[in-house]
This record gives C-alpha cells, structure tokens and sequence, in this order.
C-alpha cells in the first residue's frame, strides 16, 4: 500500500548527503564557481563517501542501490551547490546510458579509467534533434554548451542508440550561464572517432529517462534550497514594522514555493519508485523532469525576488540557484522534449490516470 | 517507499468504477440538465442502499471510529519529506490502508463519475465526524444507530457556515441561549448539504460570540422541531445533483440531551484544551476532510482530461503538438496534485501532523483539475460553448473544489502560519 517512509538506511544515506552539501560544498559555493572546478581534497572526500557511486554496481565500486537511493543524494547535493554536484560526479548520467546499452564488460572497460583517474569527466548529449552525425565510425557536429571545460568521454544518445566518444573532442571554453563549478564548453566533433555504438531503442529510452530522473532531482534540490533559503530570510528581514513574511503577498508565495517543491519532489519520487520496481518509467521520468525544471523557475526567481535587491547580488546564494536551476533544465532536450514523450505515452491510453485499470 | 494501491481496495474501486459508469454519472448529468437536485425518492438512492451503501461507518457501542489526534508541528520544524519516524508494528509495515488513504482514493473515483451525486449519496455524511468525535455513547445510539442498517435512505446535515462566517468560524452568530431544561437556538445557517432532506443537523452556535471557539456548542437539530424552517435550496453554477440548503431558526428549542457531547465536553476542565472542544470538534473533521476535497477536485479534473482525450482521439487532433501540450499539462498537473493528497492522508494515518500537507492538497488540487477542465475546454472549441458537453460541465463543477472547506486564500494562511507563523491577527 502507499508508504511514503524511505528505509533507515536510505534515511542515513540523505543524511549523510545533507551533511556533505552543507559543510563541504554550501560554504565554498562561490570559490568552486571561480575556479570552475572542485578542489581536490573535496573531491577526494566525496570518493570516500561514496555517494556518486550509490547506484552503480558493487564489481564497480557502487553500493547497488536504486532510483531513490540516487535522487535522494543528488536532492542534497542540488540543494548544497547543483555545479559542484555535477563535477563531482565522474560517470553523470553517462553511467545510464553505459549501464542499458552496454553490457557490464563494457561498462567496466570505459568506466574504470575514469574512476582511477581524479577529476575525468564523462558527458551525456542528447542527439534527438542530430546535431551529431555519426557516420561510417565518425561523429561530426556541434553541440553548443555541456557543463564541462574537458570532457574525457562523451556519450551520444539518441532515440535508438548510444555512441560512446573519447578522441578527437575538440572543447572550447565558454562562461556558462550557470553550473560553472562543472565547467562549461562547447563541443566539436570534426571525425572523432566512434569507439563503441550500440543500437537498441528500448535501452535509449530507458537510458534517457534515467538520466531525466537524475536531472530532474538535482533540480528539486536547488529549489528547495532556494524555497528554503528565501523564506529564512523572509522571517529575518523586516519592512514596514514586520518581518516581510507576514506581508499577506508574500506569506501566500511563500507557500505556493513550498507547494511547488514538494508536488515536484513526489512526481520524482514515484518515478525513482517505478523505475526501481522494474516498470515502465519513461512517462514517469519524463513527467518528473517537466515538472521539476517548470516549477523551478517559478521558484527560483521568485526566491530572488524575495531577497529583493540582495537577492540579485552575488553575496547570497539564491541568484546562483536561479542560473543553476535554468540550466539543468536545458539539459536533455530540455522541457519541450520531456513533455513531448510524457505526451505522446499519455495519447495511447484512453484513461491515462484511472486508479484501477479500465 | 511505494505508490501501489493494496489489492483490497483495489477491488472496492473497482466496484465503485462500475456504479460510477452505470449510474452514477448518468444521474448527475439528469440532474445537471434537470438543474435541480435528486429528489429524496429517486430510485437511484433507493438502488444504493440495496447495494449496502449510504450507512454510518459507526460501528456501534463504544466505537468512536475515530483514531487519535495527530500531533501538529510546530512553526519552525521542517516539513515532513518521509520518515521523521518509522511506523512499522512489530517488525512488519502495515499494509492495510488507513482510514483517511481509504478515503481520499474513494473520494477521487466517486468524484471522477460526478462529484454532485457523491455529496447526494444517503448517510449521515458530514455530520457524523462530530458524533462520532464528540457525542456521548447514548447520542451515537440515539442518532447513529438508524444508519446502521436503514429502512430508507436517510441524510443526515452539518451546518457551520453562516452568510457572514465561513473559514473563520469563530465568526458564527446563531446564539444558543439557556432555556430550563434545554436550549433556544437563533439564527441563519447557509450552504449546508442535504439539509431539508436530514433526520437531523449538527448546528454550530455560540452561548456568547465575545468568547470565540470558546463559546461553541454543537446541537444535534431533529427534522420537524418548531423554529427549524425557512429551507431554502440553493441555485448553484454546478454541483446540481446535490442541494446546497440556507435555513433558519427561530426560537427554536431543543432538548439538553441535544446537546453534543453534553455539558460535561465543554466545561469539564479549565485547560485551554477543553475550553476549545467545540470548535477543536468541528476542526477535526474538517482536517481530516481537506485531502478529500483535494482528491475529489482531481477526479473531477481527470474526467475532464479522459474526455478531452477521447474528443481529440475522434477528431483525429492527437497529432497537433498544441493538443497533446495541453493534454501531458493536464495529466501531470492532475498526477502532482494526487500525490499531494495522498500524502496528507498517509500522514493523518499515521498520526503525523499534516496541517501543512493538508492544506497544500487542498490548494493545489483544485487548481489543477480547474486548469484541466479550462484546457479541456479549450481544447473542444465551440462544441464547449454549447452547454451540453460533460466536459463543461465539469468546467461549472470544478470551481467548488476550491472553495469548499476553506478557499485557496484560507489554505494558504493556514500554509503560511505552518511555514512562517503568520499571526493570526
């Protein structure tokens, strides 16, 4: 029956992953953003931990945990610094598309380099609109932003298929609009070569919803770090004789930010909960996605309105959450994509959320 | 963690998925296009009771089918994700849904087949959580006992709300004075459901309105007693099948025994607890109640999003990007909204405070399933304006989902006293 208590031992490990966020990343948020990367004694203490390596299997060095296990580290994370969390993490949603294409062999040979070697990145690029032709062993193409300076292996999925990449990526250094603690750099692929290319759409798929459900969690951590956040300060700060959270106008949004947070992080949990049981989850994912980038950028904006002018100033966190939350939502395909899958599995139904089957 | 519905209560929302299309929708929509009511004698209530619906849940003696109150959080502490404290009983999770999941998931799939003839259904409906919360064991007897298996259909009422007093029901103005052996009630009480059609009414007055919720006193008011009248059924947007009453008391006397709870509830302590009773009686069933409204919008939003569906399957429109927008809108919107409820109720069954989930549901869903039935709308086009599709229908139905047991604006101050102590003044 519906329970929605998580075990003791997940309960620890999102305690462990909230202390993390708050000692070792929140207070250093704004030095990783200028050196666009994470130290290496932080780097080196997340490894020991283990919490990137929640979900990958036990002969890799991971705990074999599930969905949730996954979303309820990188909610912490998202909630302590979402860019770190993405530079921290070796594999990224590579590790979906690794895992459901490859077989575990395979998985080991192209994981393990990176696990030995401190600071590797790989990058997961969606091809849906093939900006990336791969062609006779070669990719060409541009892809125009990945919150990486030098991804050491790119994987391309598409609809059907994924091409793991990791010669020949020509990476130009860009700002980034936000997620720069990952770094941030625009791809060229002139004939790379193709090291491996597997064709099976049932495993892209479930590969690119993973790697929506992992999106889409950092995305409810930083709005609730930013719902959090806007609403402590709202207590503190006062005008017109008292603390602006008991103005009526922003009383009521803060309530609405909380609503929403919390209506996206149960959509992300149900999705974590189908894709553990084994069933059917792209719709679930793509759903979880949707909802968690829109209603981030309802809350994360309006968190630095809350602030007012302190909230555009880069003393405070809640402008970075704001570029942060926009950006992962790009990530994918983005929204429209999303909602274009979540749509098209709701049309082949005739009642899509009868609680007893028709 | 689990989303899965238990296999018992599956079969019971599958029993009712078969009312619901054979007769519940087609007399709602007799009602709708009729515009008033279901008269008390339909056959349809008649056909409810031989199905052995439209009875108490009481179930006799002592039995309060109540559990206890859920402890509240306090301002400050952070909202509830999961998990603050593990409910397994010895070593094993229950699995047996709770009374207010139970709930919440019945209220949906009645409301997805027409929310008005759900509010009709015979029973004691909203007037039984005061019996059973805080009448004695003789007046459960006494009140109850005729729902137990009843010879015809029977309605019982509840009317707090007044014309000048809705959420904030310290508000309420219809006096109850001192009388002998009994007491005299005055005063107006609006929108109460089933009202002209009840056995009897539990009517909210105040002994002296400067005491606040302290003053409260809740009646139990028998059909035909002198001074209950003026029964004014309401013309209502949507929601036919059902009647919305407005009525009157007029030196209108009832006895002591009456009196809910007796004397003894109100005043047997001097602790602040005990001086609120009466109104703590009426909250808690109106906490245990949001989740449900907010269920009840998204089965009513899931009507509109099947329909809309099935219009855009005939129509041949499935393959314009614009149609299926709306749709996956309307579906995840719906599907947020459910898990909202959901929780709220998985929290009161487990006897953890849900104020704020509670009121976060019941905000949340009403505007989820109004935006379904707006883009539904939109979505047949001018077949909508006609006024004889269900899907404007529920278009009319849906908006009472926000209003019902304290408006989108009240959830929110009650939100917002949770999130950042509001004061109350």
């Amino acid at each position: 029956m519906i329970d929605l208590d998580l075990d003791p031992e997940l309960e620890l490990l999102r305690a462990t992953a909230r202390q993390f966020g708050a000692e070792r990343l929140r207070p250093r948020e704004r030095e990783f953003e200028a050196a666009r990367d994470v130290d290496a004694t932080t780097r080196r203490a997340f490894a020991e931990i283990g919490l990137a390596a929640v979900e990958w299997p036990e002969s890799l060095g991971g705990a074999g945990l599930g969905a949730l296990a996954r979303s309820l580290v990188l909610e912490e994370l998202g909630a302590a610094d979402p860019g770190a969390a993405l530079a921290l993490d070796p594999l990224g949603p590579t590790f979906y598309a690794l895992a459901e294409l490859g077989e575990e062999p395979v998985l080991h040979e192209i994981a393990r380099p990176l696990l030995e070697r401190p600071g590797a990145r790989a990058v997961l690029v969606w091809n849906g609109e093939r900006r990336i032709e791969l062609r006779a062993g070669r990719a060409r193409g541009v892809v125009p932003w990945v919150p990486a300076d030098r991804p050491d292996l790119l994987v391309v999925l598409d609809a059907d298929s994924a091409a793991v990449i990791d010669d020949g990526i020509e990476a130009l250094p860009l700002r980034g609009a936000g997620l720069r603690a990952a770094g941030a750099s625009e791809l060229r692929l002139d004939g790379a070569p193709v090291r491996r290319w597997w064709v099976d759409p049932r495993g892209a798929r479930r590969a690119l919803a993973r790697a929506r459900h992992y999106v889409a969690s950092l995305l409810v951590g930083a709005m609730r770090a930013s719902a959090e956040f806007s609403r402590e300060y709202a207590l503190q700060r006062v005008a017109f004789g008292r603390p602006i959270a008991h103005h009526q106008a922003l009383a009521f949004l803060i309530a609405d930010l909380a609503t929403a947070v919390d209506a996206a992080r149960l959509l992300v949990h149900e999705a974590a909960a189908a894709l553990d049981a084994g069933a059917e989850a792209d719709a679930l994912c793509a759903a979880a996605f949707a909802e968690a980038a829109e209603q981030a950028m309802f809350v994360a904006p309006n968190a630095v309105q809350i602030l007012g002018g302190h909230g555009f100033m880069q003393d405070y966190p809640v402008e970075k959450w704001m570029r942060e939350a926009r950006a992962l939502g790009l990530l994918l395909g983005g929204v429209d994509a999303a909602r274009e899958d979540a749509g098209q599995a709701i049309i082949g139904e005739p009642e899509p959320l009868a609680l007893v089957r028709p | 963690m689990s989303f899965a519905i238990d296999a018992g209560l599956a079969k019971r929302l599958a029993s009712l998925r078969e009312l619901g299309r054979a007769r519940i929708r087609p007399v709602g929509l007799e009602a709708d296009r009729a515009g008033h009511p279901l008269p008390p004698e339909h056959p349809f209530f008649a056909e409810l009771l031989r199905l052995g619906l439209g009875r108490t849940r009481w179930l006799g003696g002592e039995d309060t089918g109540q559990e206890e109150e859920p402890p509240q959080r306090r301002v400050g502490e952070p909202p509830a994700s999961g998990g603050e404290r593990d409910h397994r009983v010895g070593g094993e999770r229950d699995h047996k849904p709770g009374p207010a999941l139970t709930g919440v998931l019945i209220s949906e799939e009645l409301a997805y087949w027409d929310r008005g003839v759900a509010v009709a259904f015979p029973g004691p409906g909203l007037g039984e959580p005061p019996l059973l919360a805080m009448g004695t064991p003789a007046q459960r007897e006494r009140f109850l006992a005729p729902f137990r298996t009843p010879n015809r259909p029977r309605w019982a009422s509840f009317a707090m709300t007044e014309p000048g007093a809705g959420s904030d029901v310290a508000g309420i103005r219809t006096s109850a004075r001192r009388d002998g052996n009994g007491w005299v009630l005055n005063g107006d009480k609006s929108f109460a459901a089933n009202a002209s059609r009840a056995d009897w009414i539990v009517v909210w007055a105040t002994v002296d309105p400067t005491l606040g919720r302290a003053g409260h006193r809740a009646f139990v008011v028998e059909r035909g007693t002198p001074g209950l009248g003026d029964f004014k059924i309401e013309k209502k947007m949507g929601l036919k099948a059902y009647e919305s009453t407005s009525f009157t008391l007029r030196d209108c006397r009832v006895p002591d025994g009456n009196l809910l709870g007796g004397e003894a509830h109100y005043a047997a302590a001097d602790g602040r607890g005990a001086r609120q009773a009466g109104f703590k009686g009426a909250m808690q069933s109106f906490n245990a109640t949001r989740p449900m409204i907010g269920a009840m919008a998204v089965g009513i939003g899931r009507a509109a999003l099947d329909t809309a569906l099935a219009f855009a399957r005939e129509q041949d429109r499935l393959g314009d990007p614009r149609v299926r927008d709306r749709l996956e809108r309307i579906h995840r919107k719906l599907r947020a909204a459910r898990l909202l409820c959901w929780r709220a109720a998985w929290l009161a069954d487990a006897r953890r405070g849900n104020v704020l989930e509670a009121s976060m549901a019941k905000a949340a869903a009403p505007a989820a399933a109004l935006e379904a039935a707006v883009l539904g709308m939109e979505l047949i086009g001018e077949v909508g304006g006609r006024g004889d599709h269900l899907i404007e229908k529920l278009f009319r139905d849906v908006k009472a989902m926000d209003i019902v047991e304290g408006t989108g604006q009240i959830q929110r101050v009650l939100m917002a006293r949770q999130l950042v102590g509001l004061p109350r003044d």
